[in-house]
């Protein structure tokens, strides 16, 4: 049975990261228009609502469904259904029992498959019905993350070696520390599946959007590093070497990344920004995500620089491509995932090409985030056409042009009386 | 080996920690909420900026020199280079070598590398601090340079003489020279954090020099809440700073986190009571400042009042400042967000406030005065250390690749010819 200070430093966790949801709200939502803010806050905030309730429901239950319990539906490792955990009964009676770890650990799994959902929403900004949203978000959740995350989150180990559990873990080998594939991969693979589907925002071109509250992404950005930590260093379940090693290194990562971000728009585009600073503090987040536990310090401080250049040129694809992706889910967390979750491969501990000379594990991340990366963009694509199909996941031309927000929530964030529509400084 | 390890006290640390980085973001919306609208961006940038470059230095080698372990000590006598308990670098250090190593042995209480992200931490917020001095008008490059350059041979080597030191029998057996030779008492930074940041803070308004239009009332905060945010987030964070400080969730971090609670407090009353008698309206902005005053100030003495002498503590510290952030306007320097102000006049009020009413040590008590003398020269040396190499460095940067924008670009608002983007976009929707 787990330690009260176990427990403590799980409760603390979880609740850092579920605010992690609110950050990302504000983080998207000073880089969208005025007239679209409360739409973008309220696609993660739907999100808390919506996956928070499935997740106790059913969510649970089929993310950590265990074979060996005698009720259970479906292939074991891959999809299926543990009746013991709907509702979270079976947890609950361990913490009635005494034993609060379970209960706390379905919370603090509750709170990624929330933000994992909320991030997709960046994909859509400016242009997606609330109502398409949220369908299509309990779709995906549903047949996207629930099972993806028993793929790489289920499992048990003995003596230090994984012995059973969801079958990129346990029959792959895929190292994935804290979600770079279930968490950044996936939902960057269905963000790239829905800007597809949605389509490009009327004026869809480089420098037509400005964000139009820079200190609210920045403070989005501070909550969710803050969030992170919780995120990364909860991931080893008790606070020991390892959780410090994974909180160092979610330190280092973004550090570097920031760094390397704001150098590289210094020197190749003239002036470092602070959107690009906060961006880059958050790919750095996101490619340590799956590592901050295999990595030595230094090494999570070349990740860190690596990958705030390779996002920041990323960001550029979009516009090559045509595919309008507002606020660069695909350029930050899929790329940054993939970027984070191969490197286990080449600079992991004991087990990355530097140190062994040996391919094995970076063909094992390579093929984690090509299954994780194709299933979820599979499921999204069909999600969102069937949501487009049916009940529409656009809002009409016109509105789209006035401002989303009056039309869906027949609110305005800012009063139009309100001295800073005049702000001149 | 038997682990020691203690998930209780390693929860603690790490959470504490987390905490105390938030408080570098809060700090950017705190000074950047107090800035013109067209120079917000650039404001919290200063922060940002050191959030990432000291995050970076911290890791390769300001590490190994804020706690570089002298001769005196079995596991890196033969790597230190340097003056034990002055300035040198544990070689074994570098890159988080050791600590990496050590990360899962169980040996301590605690990981090392737990205490390694903890200690990093402050080395970013005391760095950032200092940008309130420069608002409105610092190149961005320049003050990059200047962060880099002052962390080094500043920031490191003074947290190495305050934070790095070993507890015996009878209290501290070895380290840095102001807690081991000199015997001063500064729990959780007030020489090192805010006595240094402040007197850095002066010496680069000396150096940048008064933007236009400094005088009193010219200068309006742009947006108030985002100040209020910075401060509820500072305030939040330094329980973690304060608290975390004892490195164990103990009796002792208990007086340090109520102490952190009630010298604010305390401090915000007398900044505004200060604000109502000289003009005759209470304003949020002091609220604000008296509840950073009043952490500042309780910061070295969360561990040593109660918490009645930590309210007085507060309420001198609340009135003190908030007469203080009018010198700039009397001795001409810009101060443009009162680091002087608050930082160095708040750490100084705090670390001497030992030497009066220190539990088991003040002279109030009967203890006599060389406490009190401890800590007056602890926090001269680092005032007088900090002002000098900031000014040099400051005046280095300014004489080669220049610290300030140019005239008119600071006139126009320097977020759009520094950072290349404006704060807001409200009236013109350009989506």
């Amino acid at each position: 049975m787990q330690s009260d200070s176990t427990v403590a430093f799980l409760i603390i966790c979880s609740a850092m990261v579920l605010f992690m949801t609110p950050g990302l709200a504000f983080f998207y939502g000073g880089l969208v228009r005025a007239s679209s803010v409360v739409s973008m806050m309220m696609m993660s905030f739907g999100s808390v609502g919506l996956v928070g309730t499935l997740w106790v429901f059913y969510g649970y239950a089929m993310s950590f469904a265990s074979a060996t319990n005698s009720g259970f539906i479906g292939l074991d490792g891959f999809f299926g259904l543990d009746p013991a955990k709907l509702l979270l009964a079976s947890s609950y009676q361990a913490a009635s029992d005494g034993n609060g770890f379970d209960l706390v650990f379905a919370g603090f799994q509750g709170t990624f498959a929330i933000i994992t959902v909320a991030l997709i929403s960046g994909a859509i900004a400016d242009r997606a019905r609330f109502g398409g949203w949220m369908i299509f978000a309990a779709l995906w959740a549903t047949f996207a993350y629930f099972p993806i995350a028993g793929w790489v989150f289920n499992f048990s180990v003995e003596n230090g070696a994984v012995v059973d559990g969801g079958f990129l873990v346990f029959n792959l080998g895929l190292m994935d520390f804290a979600g770079g594939t279930v968490v950044e991969v996936a939902s960057g693979a269905a963000a790239l599946a829905v800007a597809l589907v949605v389509g490009r925002r009327f004026g869809f071109a480089k420098g037509m959007h400005a964000p139009h509250n820079v200190p609210l992404t920045l403070i989005g950005a501070a909550i969710l590093w803050f969030g992170w930590f919780g995120f990364n260093a909860g991931s080893q379940l008790a606070a020991d070497g390892t959780a410090a090693l994974a909180f160092v290194n979610t330190l280092v990562a973004p550090v570097g990344a920031l760094i390397s971000w704001s150098l590289y728009e210094r020197l190749a585009l003239g002036k470092p920004t602070a959107v690009g600073a906060a961006s880059g503090a958050v790919s750095g987040l996101v490619a340590i995500t799956p590592s901050c536990a295999y990595l030595h310090p230094v090494w999570a401080l070349v990740l860190g620089l690596v990958v705030g250049v390779v996002c920041a040129l990323a960001v550029e694809l979009k516009w090559k491509l045509g595919f309008d992706d507002s606020l660069d889910v695909v350029g930050i967390h899929l790329v940054g995932g993939i970027v984070g979750t191969l490197f286990i491969g080449l600079a992991g501990e004991k087990v990355g090409l530097f140190f062994t000379g040996d391919p094995t594990q970076l063909g094992r991340q390579a093929a984690g985030v090509a299954i994780v990366g194709i299933w979820s963009f599979s499921v999204a694509w069909l999600s969102a056409m069937l949501v487009q199909k049916t009940f529409g996941f656009r809002v009409k031309s016109t509105d789209e042009i006035a401002g989303v927000d009056r039309v869906i929530h027949g609110e305005t964030a800012y009063s139009e009386t309100d001295p800073r529509w005049t702000w001149r400084g | 080996m038997e682990s020691v390890l203690d998930q209780g006290n390693t929860t603690f640390l790490l959470i504490s920690a987390a905490f105390v980085l938030l408080m570098t973001p809060g700090l950017a919306f705190f000074y950047g909420g107090m800035v013109k609208a067209k120079s917000v961006v650039s404001m919290m940038m200063l922060s940002f900026g050191s959030l990432g470059l000291v995050g970076v230095l911290w890791v390769l080698y300001g590490y190994a020199i804020a706690f570089a372990d002298g001769p005196s000590k079995v596991n890196s006598g033969e790597s230190f280079i340097g003056i034990d308990g002055w300035f040198g670098i544990d070689l074994a250090k570098i890159g988080l070598g050791s600590p990496f190593a050590d990360a899962t042995n169980g040996a301590a209480a605690f990981p090392e590398l737990g205490f390694v992200a903890f200690q990093a931490t402050f080395a970013i917020i005391t760095v950032a601090l200092i940008s309130g001095a420069i608002a409105d008008r610092a190149k961005f490059g320049a003050w990059m340079v200047f962060a880099g350059l002052w962390a080094t041979f500043v920031y490191f080597p003074v947290a190495n003489w305050v934070f790095n030191f070993d507890l015996g029998e009878g209290g501290v057996v070895d380290g840095g020279w102001i807690a081991y030779d000199l015997g001063a008492i500064d729990f959780a930074g007030g020489t090192a954090v805010h006595i240094n940041a402040g007197a850095a803070g002066l010496a680069l308004a000396i150096v940048l020099g008064k933007r236009f239009g400094f005088s009193k009332g010219i200068t309006q905060p742009h947006n108030v809440p985002l100040t209020l945010l910075g401060v509820s987030l500072l305030w939040f964070g330094w329980f973690g700073f304060n608290a975390g400080s004892e490195l164990a969730a103990d009796g002792i971090a208990a007086i340090a986190f109520i102490n952190t609670l009630a010298a604010p407090a305390a401090a915000m009353l007398g900044w505004i009571i200060v604000e109502y008698f000289k003009h005759g309206k209470a304003t949020s902005i002091g609220a604000g400042s008296g509840a950073v005053a009043g952490l500042v100030a309780i910061t070295p003495a969360c561990a040593s009042v109660s918490p009645m002498y930590a309210m007085l503590l507060g309420v001198i510290a609340g009135v003190l400042c908030a007469l203080a952030v009018d010198l700039k306007f009397s001795f001409g320097f810009d101060d443009s967000l009162d680091v002087v102000g608050i930082h160095l006049v708040g750490g100084i009020v705090g670390t001497l406030f030992i030497g009066f009413f220190g539990e088991g040590v003040g002279a109030a008590f009967g203890f006599g005065w060389d406490q009190l003398l401890a800590q007056a020269i602890g926090a001269g040396a680092v005032l007088v250390y900090s002002f000098v190499l900031a000014l040099l460095i400051g005046f280095a940067i300014d004489k080669s690749i220049g610290f300030r924008v140019k005239a008119e670009d600071e006139i126009a608002g320097i977020d759009t010819v520094v950072h290349g983007e404006e704060a807001y976009a409200f009236g013109a929707d350009r989506g």
